[in-house]
């Protein structure tokens, strides 16, 4: 008996205007936005090669180890085609110092050909799905049990000798079945679009992922069939479902996501912890300042200069005739919480009246060196803390009051499925830091800091090849799949509750 | 034509929709202004700071050749006092124009340039991405939204449940009759609308750190003209589906589809479509460009050089020559480079104007001084001033009979301390007028948009079989 229920539905659904308008509609939007994504991808990975491209080069006119530090890219991902989170958003490139260690705050932006192009929103594929699919299952769902009453057959199925339930199961299964249709069908078609552009190259991972975010939409479409249903459940004329249906809509999906962060003011206890955690990183490095001082003071080359006057010839960026450069100051940004210390000299050619000082220069960074390292290691302790309670602790709130709605939860279980999210980005400085320490480990192997190329190529050049190189690889499917579990699992449980009231309130209505 | 309005308007006033957007709209106007007398004090406080500093430092100078060298402060975009009618944006537009000074020679210094630097303050952002709720939300998204979902059924509700038909035979013209449920949507939407921002703006108004001048009010009289226009034309949209379509549920879908299309997709999918097909320069192509004229200046300078050695004269001329020629050179270049960008937001923003609502987003970031038109305006402020402030050295330098009068070089230049409060100040400005005719072309096709929608409404609405 259930599946002439379900046949009869699924007819009734298949031969309507609004699912040919479903299907048009989903196509369209998906596959000119797949485009628009493909295409901004690709300009985005070419970025990224360039980018490797410069930092390889800029490496190799370094002579010196102290010249400058490193540059590190991140790769884009190929799935914030679906969810691009916050991949396109935060800083690309990260700059690696041994007296410093970096997090995503500290990341710049590179290769942006117009940054102004940002004024126009990315429409990612779970944006078109987020809004258009909900209201799909609006339009699907408002008259299911309200048509039917209205029109009296309602009545006619029940004198059969049907349980409620199934009816509501069949109603159900087809529906669902016929909104899959435009969902699979676009998905099918970007995924086609995505395997013909040849700058992308996708692993049984990503697919994996791309499974996941699937998922994901269905239990989605889901909940916005079932909160209809619901609707058309209580209401007695399709009319007012409707009304009902579309201003729930317009609440959940436009409204509540953007008025509650605007409606919640930021924390303002953040200012004064800022200039606190700030002096406290002040207090480490004027510490190791004293220290600096004092082993220069006691040094048998009179005065304070950190480079011992050394001049010689060498490269000085964009300058005529330069003679190579030295550099010795405290870095400050109190609104990113950065104050470190940075000192080190290009000089290819020595002059004859500099070499005595070479000894005093190679005893002064054997010394200042390994400081700085824990130095700098030292004030990452404070300010990981206070980063963590003055940035990261704001947007989980955020995060949280998004899931208050349905969008907010998919939102998130799809970003973390494509990696996007806060983690996936995370990951990626976590990589960052390791590969600082590889770096520091490298160095001390080498005794790069009691060496005269520590800070003049007098004797040669550093041999940069054999550096470690850096290599990210995003996360495992299954620690994706970890991160999207409770969302998922929340909204299946929204679900399974829907269900739920709808059938009581379904089995005690009258007809 | 009366009665059938008054009619229509008593049927929305018990509706249930009526009752729910009167809340929505009541509901978004109230965050609206909470969150602006939050945060434009703060906004304010940031730019006066700011200002206060860069002007401390210019005045700081007194030699001529600091001025001349080191140039004005950084320019600062002045916030808008009417910052919670459009947010334009403008978290992805730079907050101002910086001072960029390049070091030529290890003696030679190069002068100051206009620096035009990308916004960064969303790239340390890790909060979630949201829509702003200013009133071009409210009025973009929300308002039309709320007109269709209050004519969808005006009038193939009315011919389903077929008092159509006996309205008709009153011998009433038909065109009486899509007039008077015209007016009577429009009405009964128009007066929650028009409450909710009367007590949005007293709420804002109540508030002593927001200002808001005669000019200010003009501008929001002019916006509030604004919505309603783009109300009449979401009202006559939904009549002419309505009268269309046989049933009123179609009716709503295709509407609603309609909607979703030109409002939430069309203006982000179109713009960067056809953003697409042009390409400026890229930062790299920038920087290679950038290169090649240092090298190209510099080998032309050593050359000549090495002919004036023995002429301190001469020399401390070339040094003048090379270093304003440097300066003039890289600011053509980065404006190039600067207009070429602005170019390709300009094709993507006038390719979208097939969609009212970002027409409406437009003029409402325009007669609120944000966004897009408002940041090319401030450019252009800034190279007006940067123009000015050269001619201040250029005659400053005159002035002295002493001086050499070769820009660009300390030796060349008068060497009379200069009264720190006759240097130029930058003053950041908007006109109402100008502002108005960048914007009445839009204003014009919103129009036409209107009136086309309605005469399609009334051609369909008399030809109709009911």
């Amino acid at each position: 008996m259930i599946t002439t229920l379900i046949r009869r539905e699924l007819l009734d659904n298949l031969m309507t205007f609004r699912f040919a308008a479903a299907v048009f509609i989903m196509l369209l939007l998906v596959v000119a936005n797949s485009a628009v994504l493909i295409k901004d991808y690709e300009r985005r990975l070419a970025a990224y090669n360039t980018a490797l491209k410069t930092e390889h080069q800029q490496l190799r006119e370094r002579k010196t180890y102290s010249a400058g530090g490193l540059d590190v890219a991140r790769p884009p991902n190929p799935l914030s085609i679906f969810n691009v989170g916050l991949d396109k958003r935060l800083g690309n490139e990260i700059w690696i110092s041994h007296g410093f260690v970096p997090t995503l705050w500290d990341a710049r932006m590179q290769g942006t050909t117009n940054p102004l192009l940002n004024l126009f929103s990315a429409i990612d594929i779970v944006f078109i799905f987020e809004v258009v699919l909900s209201l799909m299952a609006l339009i699907f769902a408002y008259d299911a049990i309200a048509g039917e009453r209205e029109r009296g057959t309602l009545r006619l199925v029940l004198t059969h000798p049907i349980r409620r339930g199934h009816i509501l199961l069949a109603k159900y299964i087809s529906a669902m079945t016929c909104l899959l249709v435009p969902l699979l069908v676009s998905l099918l078609l970007a995924a086609i679009l995505l395997t013909t552009s040849t700058a992308i190259s996708l692993s049984i991972g990503d697919f994996l992922r791309i499974g996941g975010i699937i998922l994901s939409s269905i239990v989605y479409l889901s909940v916005f069939y079932l909160i209809g249903m619901l609707i058309s459940a209580v209401t007695r004329r399709t009319g007012t479902a409707l009304m009902l249906a579309m201003f729930v809509w317009g609440f959940w999906v436009l409204v509540y996501p953007n008025v509650i962060l605007a409606a919640i003011a930021p924390p303002q206890t953040s200012q004064a912890r800022m200039v606190s955690t700030y002096d406290q990183i002040k207090q480490i490095w004027d510490e190791f300042d004293r220290e600096r001082k004092h082993f220069l003071a006691n040094d048998a080359v009179p005065g304070e200069d950190p480079h011992f006057g050394m001049v010689g010839e060498g490269s000085h960026f964009g300058i005529i005739g330069g003679s190579g450069f030295n550099y010795a100051y405290f870095y400050r940004n109190p609104s990113r919480l950065e104050y470190f210390y940075l000192a080190g000299s290009n000089i290819g050619k020595l002059t004859e009246e500099s070499k005595p000082r070479v000894p005093h220069a190679q005893n002064y960074y054997h010394f200042l060196v390994p400081q700085t390292i824990n130095t700098a290691e030292r004030a990452w302790l404070v300010r990981k803390q206070a980063l963590e309670t003055i940035f990261v602790q704001p947007a989980i709130i955020d995060r949280i009051l998004l899931r208050c709605s349905p969008v907010g939860m998919y939102d998130a279980a799809t970003q973390a499925w494509a990696g996007t999210d806060l983690h996936g980005l995370r990951d990626f400085f976590q990589v960052v830091r390791k590969y600082r320490r590889t770096l520091i480990d490298y160095y001390y192997d080498k005794k790069a800091f009691g060496s005269q190329q520590w800070f003049s190529a007098d004797k040669g050049a550093v041999d940069w090849d054999s550096l470690p190189q850096f290599s990210f690889q995003r996360s495992d499917v299954r620690i994706n799949a970890a991160r999207a579990l409770p969302d998922l699992l929340l909204l299946i449980m929204i679900n399974l509750f829907l269900f739920m009231i709808i059938f009581l309130v379904f089995q005690r209505s009258e007809v | 034509m009366w009665h059938i309005a008054k009619r229509e308007i008593y049927d929305n006033l018990n509706s249930l929709r009526f009752a729910l957007a009167t809340v929505l709209l009541f509901g978004l106007m109230l965050t609206n202004a909470v969150v602006h007398l939050r945060e434009h004090p703060m906004r304010m406080q940031k730019y006066h700071d700011a200002v206060t500093e860069s002007l401390n430092r210019s005045r700081s100078r007194t030699h001529l050749y600091d001025i001349a060298q080191r140039g004005p402060g950084l320019l600062y975009k002045k916030p808008s006092s009417l910052h919670f009618c459009a947010d334009g944006g403008d978290i992805f537009l730079p907050d101002a124009v910086h001072i960029l000074i390049r070091r030529i020679t290890d003696g030679l210094m190069g002068f100051w340039q206009l620096d035009y630097r990308p916004a960064t303050h969303n790239s340390k952002n890790i909060r979630p991405d949201t829509i702003k709720v200013d009133w071009g939300f409210v009025i973009g998204y929300v308002l039309s939204l709320i007109a269709i979902l209050f004519t969808f059924d005006s009038i193939s509700g009315e011919r389903e449940h077929g008092t159509l038909r006996l309205m008709l035979a009153n011998s009433i013209p038909r065109h009486t009759v899509l007039i008077g449920k015209f007016l009577g949507a429009l009405v009964s939407i128009s007066v929650p609308f028009t409450l909710a921002v009367l007590m949005n703006l007293l709420v804002i108004s109540t508030s002593s750190d927001v200002q808001l001048g005669t000019e200010a009010w003009n501008r929001l009289g002019i916006i509030f003209f604004i919505a309603m226009l783009y109300l009449c034309l979401f009202l006559a949209l939904g009549l002419l589906v309505s009268s269309r379509v046989q049933q009123s549920a179609a009716s709503l879908v295709i509407l609603l589809l309609t909607w979703v299309i030109f409002v939430v997709f069309m203006p982000s999918t179109l713009a960067s479509i056809a953003s697409g097909f042009s390409t400026p320069m890229t930062y790299d192509e920038f920087r290679e460009r950038r290169t090649r004229l240092y090298i190209q200046l510099s080998d032309e300078y050593v050359t000549r050089l090495q002919d004036a050695r023995e002429h301190p004269a001469k020399r401390i001329a070339l040094g003048g020559e090379y270093v304003t020629k440097d300066a003039a050179a890289r600011e053509r270049l980065s404006q190039e480079f600067l207009d070429q960008q602005h170019a390709q937001i300009q094709l993507g923003r006038s390719v979208t104007r097939i969609s009212p609502v970002a027409i409406v987003q437009y003029l409402l970031e325009v007669f609120a001084g944000t966004g897009f038109e408002r940041h090319q305006q401030f450019v252009e402020n800034a190279q007006r001033y940067a123009r000015e402030y050269r001619e201040f050295v250029t005659d400053m330098d005159r002035a002295d009979p002493e001086s050499l009068h070769i820009i660009g070089i300390p030796e060349g230049m008068s060497k009379k301390p200069i009264n720190s409060e006759s240097i130029p100040t930058f003053e950041d400005t908007l006109s109402l007028s100008r502002d108005f005719n960048t914007a009445i072309i839009d204003l014009l096709l919103l129009a036409l948009f209107f009136v086309v929608l309605l005469s399609g409404a009334y051609m369909v609405f008399v030809r109709v079989e009911i």
